[in-house]
């Protein structure tokens, strides 16, 4: 079955105010819609993943000092995902809390293997 | 389902993550364990530090929420969160400390000395004299008295700035204005006076009591629309009271009778609401659906709040809500019982609400007149003149006397009055029936 690589992107937000941070409350919600999500969708996630911390880009020129570019400015985090198509990827990255939402979005990229 | 090459790339495949058992068995796990945590980590290195406790706090909890939603809860979360919440705390400290000790060197000032750096492990009777502590720290005359409320409700209760504006139906900007206040008295207040000791907590104990029963009836007198929240003020009320009435500085008449009184609202909340989210007057209420355990409980702490003189309010209200909780019936109500109860309560917590209750008994017991008798010479603060409730019963008794005319220009002024749909209903409903008779 086709697997996907879900990055999470950070959006630019608005003019407004930056995000609340949760209460903790809110997340004991979020704890249990991650927790029935990952029951939902438990056959297709392949690597539950995490977040990015910082990163390297290593080429061919001098040995850098980077990284060039700030990754975890730009990903949040990663996942795989299994689905047959890339809107069945697509659902299942919909549906996980906290993933797609104002100010986060969701790259969804087909992983090809030979 | 994944082979074995693609096992090495992801965290699933040969082994489940644990069961995330704690946290989704507790449906306040996170709330009280920011509760337990900031009361743990304040006691370790001074309430003074408050505001690097609860950022220590929230960030080991969202490490918590971000860590084990994928991986599964550790076998022991409280210890887990204690350790990262400690690390970070201890971590700020020492850089603040560092900085400061830059600053003193260049001016030549003596230094501070460094927070403890290796408090030791919380056993369980541990974290109920640190919320115990906490909860006399709230309620410290140092901490200006509207802050007190909402200073429980942030580090007791873990209820954000706006959770706590909600519940209180005021702004978010009032409620943030209070929090800051409190903090700042006990940044400013030297934390030997903030440490409490048996006898430095005895004084402050009517102090704890208004607090816990302001929280309690913010809760069940609240004419807020979820009932889902009037009932979780009410809990933690409970589980605050508890706390204290089992430990040895609170286990005096006034707490025992506090929790009795307590119990014994909350046993009859759920049968306040029709199916649809109405208000119920007691009459309409169904009695099969008070809670049976709670009542026994409430009547239990009212018998044991009778030991020594004191009588307070709170043995006045307890006695007038056990009434009500014995009575099998509406029409069996001991109204004679609950006016005296009243009329005590009037003696020791004068107030015109009271008087009107009192009122409200009294006609039930000798009859409508009599009951407006007591309200002939009543006179209304302003924060009550504009309140639905003194129209509202002036209205029922004189129709229940049979003064169409005074029954039916209260009757207008009390529905214009009512604060929600649900209150107005209820209000339609009791007066209405006058004039349809």
């Amino acid at each position: 079955m086709p697997r996907f690589l879900c990055l999470q992107r950070t959006l630019a937000t608005g003019p407004g105010e930056a995000a609340d941070e949760p209460s903790p409350a809110r997340m004991q919600e979020l704890y249990a819609q991650f927790g029935a999500w990952r029951d939902t969708f438990k056959a297709q996630l392949v690597d539950m993943g995490g977040k990015l911390g910082d990163g390297r880009l290593v080429t061919d020129a001098s040995p850098a000092d980077g990284p060039f570019v700030e990754v975890k400015e730009l990903v949040g985090g990663y996942m795989i995902v299994e689905a047959d198509t890339v809107e069945g990827a697509i659902e299942v990255a919909r549906a996980c809390p906290g993933l797609v939402s104002a100010r986060s979005g969701c790259e969804v990229i087909e992983i090809r293997t030979p | 389902m994944p082979g074995p090459r693609q096992r090495a790339v992801g965290l699933r495949g040969d082994r489940d993550p644990h069961p995330l058992s704690a946290p989704t068995d507790d449906p306040c796990f996170f709330r009280h364990e920011h509760a337990r945590l900031i009361a743990a980590l304040s006691r370790r290195v001074g309430v003074q530090h408050l505001e690097a406790v609860e950022d220590a706090v929230q960030s080991a909890l969202l490490s918590a929420l971000e860590r084990w939603r994928v991986a599964g809860a550790p076998e022991d979360p409280s210890a887990w969160l204690f350790r990262v919440a400690q690390n970070r705390l201890l971590g700020e400290l020492r850089q603040r400390a560092g900085r400061r000790r830059i600053l003193e060197r260049a001016s030549r000032a003596p230094t501070d000395p460094e927070p403890a750096s290796d408090p030791p492990a919380a056993f369980a009777d541990e974290v109920k004299d640190d919320l115990l502590r906490m909860l006399f720290v709230c309620c410290d005359e140092v901490v200006p008295e509207p802050s007190r409320l909402v200073l429980a409700l942030r580090t007791l209760c873990g209820f954000s700035v706006r959770e706590i504006a909600l519940r209180l139906f005021a702004s978010e900007a009032n409620v943030y204005k209070r929090l800051a206040r409190a903090r700042t008295r006990l940044r400013e207040t030297r934390p030997a006076l903030l440490e409490p000791s048996p006898a430095s907590m005895a004084p402050r104990l009517p102090s704890v009591h208004r607090v816990l029963y302001l929280l309690f009836t913010e809760g069940y007198l609240s004419s807020h629309a979820e009932q889902a929240i009037r009932r979780e003020l009410c809990h933690e009320a409970i589980r605050l009271a508890l706390l204290l009435a089992e430990h040895p500085v609170g286990q005096t008449p006034e707490t025992r009778a506090l929790v009795a009184l307590m119990l014994l609202h909350a046993a009859r909340i759920s049968a306040r609401q029709d199916g649809a989210g109405g208000l119920l007057l007691l009459e309409e209420q169904d009695r099969s659906r008070w809670d049976k355990a709670a009542i026994q409980a409430g009547l239990a702490w009212l018998a044991r709040s009778a030991e020594g003189d004191a009588f307070t309010r709170y043995h006045a209200e307890a006695a007038i809500a056990a009434e009500h909780c014995l009575a099998p019936s509406y029409g069996a109500t001991r109204w004679d019982r609950v006016a005296e109860g009243y009329a005590m309560l009037e003696r020791v917590a004068p107030s015109p609400l009271v008087t009107l209750n009192r009122a409200v008994a009294v006609a039930e017991w000798r009859g409508p007149e009599a009951g407006l008798g007591l309200l002939a010479g009543l006179e209304l603060p302003s924060w009550l003149e504009g309140s639905h409730l003194v129209v509202a019963v002036l209205a029922d008794l004189h129709r229940r006397a049979g003064h169409a005319e005074q029954a039916a220009r209260y009757r207008d002024r009390a529905l214009a009055s009512a604060p929600t749909p649900a209150v107005r209903a209820l209000l339609h409903r009791r007066l209405d029936l006058g004039a349809a008779t």
